[in-house]
């Protein structure tokens, strides 16, 4: 399957506040999206993983790489041939309410999505914003509604509405149910998995809800301070991690079931992610890696694995030792 | 246009009351002072000069007979009129180059800014006096020399709250979903700044206010027989000992206006702030919490007959 | 056992008067928690978890006036009602408070380890220099590295995690009997989030606290959690030991909230379990059970008269739905 997405070798950087220093937010990386597949992108807070996918929407400019949408590489366009042809990758903001106009109704910002696309005759607007509001699960009185009149679960349907008015290949979902109430996220989270089966949509789901990418990705990319450390099936990855990152992530999402809970008690990854300005040398795990060895401090490690999983560490350690990393016997000084 | 109109508004509903009133005020004579004032401001009367207060002139004459309070309302349409000029031209050449500044970034904005940086440097009215020395006297020429003096303020501001408004989401969902550059910047950048520039611009309206009445005083702003109140005071300052009240009318008159705008300008630097609930609608919420009160009271019975 | 209760809340009803009308976020809620002991009180946004511990201490935002009935005793004093003078020493003496936010509550112009001093001058009646020692001292204790030279740090410096320590210890810097933390680690990293949350496991045990955790996860609530609260549209609809409310749910709630984590067993790609409907809007009580329009299970009863909380035979739980006790009653 030729993926609807090919991101290639991608770097973005950013001039820092502090002393106009560079920063690598994301790092070389490579992702691939198949039409009617959701990729799941975690990772914690600024490891670069909203960096990737605003760049890949071009909020963010690339200073290296390729974006390749459907056959075509975006970095051959520019103006408005890339406006048109970028439009196939919509983005879905983490906050509902800042990411819709406060000024127009839920009609208006349908229209204007019309209007700009133009793929869509005028006379088909008013019945094409009525189909929309139905896909995700909106009853058509809501075209007269201004965005404070909703709540943020409706909010978030009423985004997935305006991106899908211009027809898109590919979502880009960034921590799209995180701001919402733990009753509303599964309403939200099937209607992506709805979207994917009818409409053929790739998502790349950026979260750092493990337990929800599991459930929601078939593929999931970890990420570590701008590099992406493993990827694999959510299988491989959730119940098979090489990684001793992933393992630890893993590791620390409390569970919640009490029984489980009392038995294993906090696991705890030392410290705290290292700031991109001076990424680590070697490894870039290396200084909260609870296995690390001396090469790790020295030599980058090399991508290894097979079979769609991979994963970049020196060593290949056994099951019983990465075990280790989640029973909580393992902890970094 | 409803979206700036309703920022106006809710600003407006924040203000503190006295300064709505003065403003008002204000401009309410400004706008229908000629058909309510009893005199021709400019009409001398050399027979009744200096009068105190009276019947026929209720605040008195000057020292050329004309009626104080005819003129004192005039001189509020001179300053209203020269104000909404100047702010409304600070307003349009701060809003265009401060969202143009903050839309295209770069380069661009850097140029701009630094030109910004350097009028905000220079006294406002060293910057007006230095133009009408050039230029001469006359009521375009303040005009003009005002609006130099006051623009790099407004574009400043305009500028942050374009790059504010630029950073939402909202507006990044715009461009994801390939809206041009023009689309972005005349129909959501261009509306959403101008809302809530003219709000902070207006509140320093009380400087403008100030700076033509002192212009008017030193003989370079508004010119005679055109009555103003800066001018009213020159033309009263030799008669201070004999007859304090045509100082001192003008001079609360142009106060009044300055304090109104600068609550008003308070208000908006402060409108974060919430205000204590009070008075009679701390009343009527609590009348309501009263009814759930006895409610629950008779529930508690229902519940232990049950 | 209830002389050993550092808080004891019976019939709490908070009123918000607002310009706009009177809302009533917290309604007839009783609960204790015992030295030592951890309760966590469990809802989303809106369900009065935040007012519900906040509102008696009074900390509100300006611009709404705060109408409370009922009792929240803090060591046998009644502070429902009282002037804020005296909720001032209340404050950091006898209940350290955690919010979710660290920047919010840290003053960012001056240095950590003045402020935590602060406190403990403020509180404890200590010298400068003492409290100094005792900054640093608790710096060390929430885990920071090099607490000497942290204590000369502004809050803007350190990361989140670091904040939060530092929030943390400010708020024991009294060494107050009970904390109250709010959403501590909501805006955390998972592998920061365990960082805080064992801290503060190890700190309950050190200072024999009792601990209000306020938080939306259900697995904060697992592993951190003696018992636990459950609260919707301002009432407790479920109250009990963590073991009992989490691994059987009574209430058709507690138990929609239980069945929406994923789990383990949940293919990729199949459907999210949730609770269908819209979350309550804040407003006036109302004579019903809040939770009927989602429910389904309901019966007619729910929708006229709020359904009491009641305890269950042989159990440490109580639940407020006639259903839930039904049940209970026919499974010994």
């Amino acid at each position: 399957m030729t993926p609807v997405l090919n991101v290639s070798n991608l770097t973005t950087r950013f001039k820092s506040r502090e002393r106009n220093k560079w920063i690598t937010a994301v790092d070389d990386v490579s992702i691939q999206i198949g039409a009617g597949e959701i990729v799941g992108l975690v990772g914690e807070s600024g490891c670069g993983k909203s960096s990737l996918g605003r760049t890949i929407v071009g909020l963010e400019r690339q200073q290296q790489g390729h974006v390749v949408l459907d056959g075509t590489d975006l970095a051959s366009l520019s103006g408005r041939a890339l406006r048109e042809r970028r439009r196939a990758i919509q983005y879905i903001f983490q906050d509902p309410y800042a990411s819709l106009s406060e000024w127009q109704t839920v009609g208006e910002t349908l229209t204007e999505s019309f209007v700009i696309a133009q793929k869509v005759s005028p006379d088909q607007y008013d019945a094409r914003a009525t189909r929309l509001l139905d896909q995700v699960g909106l009853p058509t009185q809501m075209k007269d509604r201004f965005p404070r009149e909703l709540s943020g679960g409706q909010r978030q349907r009423v985004a997935i509405a305006r991106a899908l008015a211009v027809e898109p290949s590919v979502l880009i979902c960034d921590e799209p149910v995180s701001a919402l109430d733990l009753s509303i996220r599964a309403q939200v989270m099937n209607l992506f998995l709805d979207l994917r089966r009818d409409l053929g949509l790739g998502i790349l789901f950026i979260a750092h809800d493990l337990a929800l990418v599991r459930q929601a990705a078939t593929r999931v990319n970890v990420m570590y301070l701008g590099r992406i450390v493993e990827e694999g099936t959510s299988e491989q990855v959730h119940r098979h991690a090489r990684h001793p990152y992933t393992r630890a992530l893993l590791a620390s999402v409390p569970q919640a079931d009490p029984r489980i809970a009392a038995r294993k008690g906090f696991v705890t990854l030392a410290g705290e992610i290292p700031s991109p300005v001076n990424p680590p040398s070697g490894c870039r795990f290396h200084t909260r890696c609870p296995l690390v060895q001396d090469i790790c401090t020295r030599v980058p490690p090399p991508v290894q694995g097979e079979g769609g999983h991979r994963f970049a560490c020196h060593f290949r350690f056994a099951d019983e030792v990465l075990d280790q990393i989640h029973q909580g016997y393992v902890h970094a000084g | 246009m409803k979206r700036i109109l309703f920022s106006i508004g809710e600003a407006i509903g924040r203000f503190p009351k006295s300064a709505l009133i003065g403003v008002g005020l204000v401009f309410l004579l400004g706008i229908v002072g000629p058909w309510i004032v009893p005199y021709d401001p400019s009409a001398q009367d050399l027979t009744a000069r200096l009068t105190g207060p009276s019947a026929e002139h209720w605040l008195g004459t000057d020292h050329i007979g004309r009626d104080l309070l005819s003129r004192l309302v005039a001189a509020a349409r001179t300053t209203v009129i020269a104000m909404t000029i100047v702010v409304t031209c600070k307003l349009v050449i701060g809003v265009t180059l401060g969202t143009f500044a903050g839309f295209a970034g770069g380069r661009v904005d850097e140029v701009i800014m630094r030109f910004v940086e350097v009028f905000m440097a220079l006294p406002s009215l060293i910057i007006a006096l230095a133009v009408i020395g050039i230029l001469g006297t006359g009521y375009w020429n303040m005009v003009l020399a005002l609006v130099l003096a006051f623009w790099s303020g407004s574009t400043r501001v305009a500028r942050g709250v374009a790059i504010g408004v630029l950073n939402r989401p909202h507006m990044e969902a715009l461009r994801v979903l390939g809206a041009s550059p023009l689309r972005i910047y005349f129909r959501h950048l261009l509306p959403a700044t101008l809302g809530m520039v003219l709000v902070y611009v207006s509140a320093d309206a009380g400087a403008v206010a100030l700076a033509i009445a002192t212009l008017s005083f030193l003989g370079l702003g508004i010119q005679p027989p055109t009555p103003e109140w800066g001018q009213m005071l020159v033309d009263a300052l030799p008669y201070l000992d004999s007859n304090p009240w045509l100082v001192i009318l003008p001079g609360l008159a142009l106060t009044g206006v300055v304090i109104s705008f600068n609550l008003m300008g308070e208000a908006i630097a402060l409108n974060r702030i919430p205000v204590e609930l009070r008075g009679k609608p701390l009343k009527r919420s609590h009348l309501i919490a009263a009814t759930w009160q006895t409610q629950t009271a008779d529930d508690a019975e229902k519940n232990v007959k049950a | 056992m209830t002389t050993q209760n550092v808080v004891e809340v019976s019939d709490l009803s908070v009123d918000l008067l607002t310009k706009g009308g009177a809302l009533r976020p917290v309604d007839r809620v009783s609960f204790a928690v015992g030295r030592g002991e951890t309760l966590a009180v469990v809802g989303e946004s809106g369900s009065g978890k935040t007012v519900m511990n906040f509102a008696p201490l009074g900390l509100m935002p300006v611009g709404v006036a705060v109408q409370i009935s009922g009792s929240f005793r803090i060591g046998g004093v009644e502070i429902a009602g009282m002037a804020e003078n005296r909720l001032r020493h209340i404050r950091g003496r006898s209940v350290g408070v955690i919010f979710q936010d660290p920047m919010s509550a840290l003053n960012p112009l001056r240095r950590i380890g003045r402020q935590i001093a602060e406190v403990a001058e403020r509180q404890r009646g200590l010298t400068t220099m003492q409290a100094e020692r005792q900054a640093e001292d608790l710096l060390a204790l929430v885990g920071m590295s090099d607490p000497a030279q942290r204590m000369k740090q502004y809050p803007h410096e350190l990361s989140g995690g670091l904040r939060q320590r530092a929030m943390i210890a400010s708020a024991i810097a009294g060494e107050p009997p009970l904390l109250i933390a709010d959403e501590p680690t909501t805006a955390l990293d998972v592998t920061i989030q365990a960082q805080i949350l064992a801290l503060l496991q190890s700190l309950q045990k050190k200072l024999n606290m009792g601990i209000v955790l306020i938080t939306h996860d259900m697995g904060v609530v697992a592993s951190m959690a003696h018992r636990v609260a459950v609260m919707y549209a301002g009432r407790i609809v479920e109250f009990g030991d963590v073991a009992d409310v989490l691994v059987t749910p009574r209430h058709p709630y507690t138990l929609g909230l239980v069945n929406a984590i994923p789990r383990e067993e949940d293919l990729s790609g199949s459907p999210f379990r949730g609770i269908p409907g819209l979350p309550p809007t804040m407003g006036a009580p109302v004579e019903a059970c809040a939770f009927a329009p989602r429910c389904d299970v309901v019966m007619p009863v729910c929708r006229t008269r709020r359904p009491p909380l009641q305890a269950l035979p042989q159990s440490s739980v109580l639940v407020a739905c006639p259903v839930g006790i039904a049940q209970a009653g026919q499974r010994p």
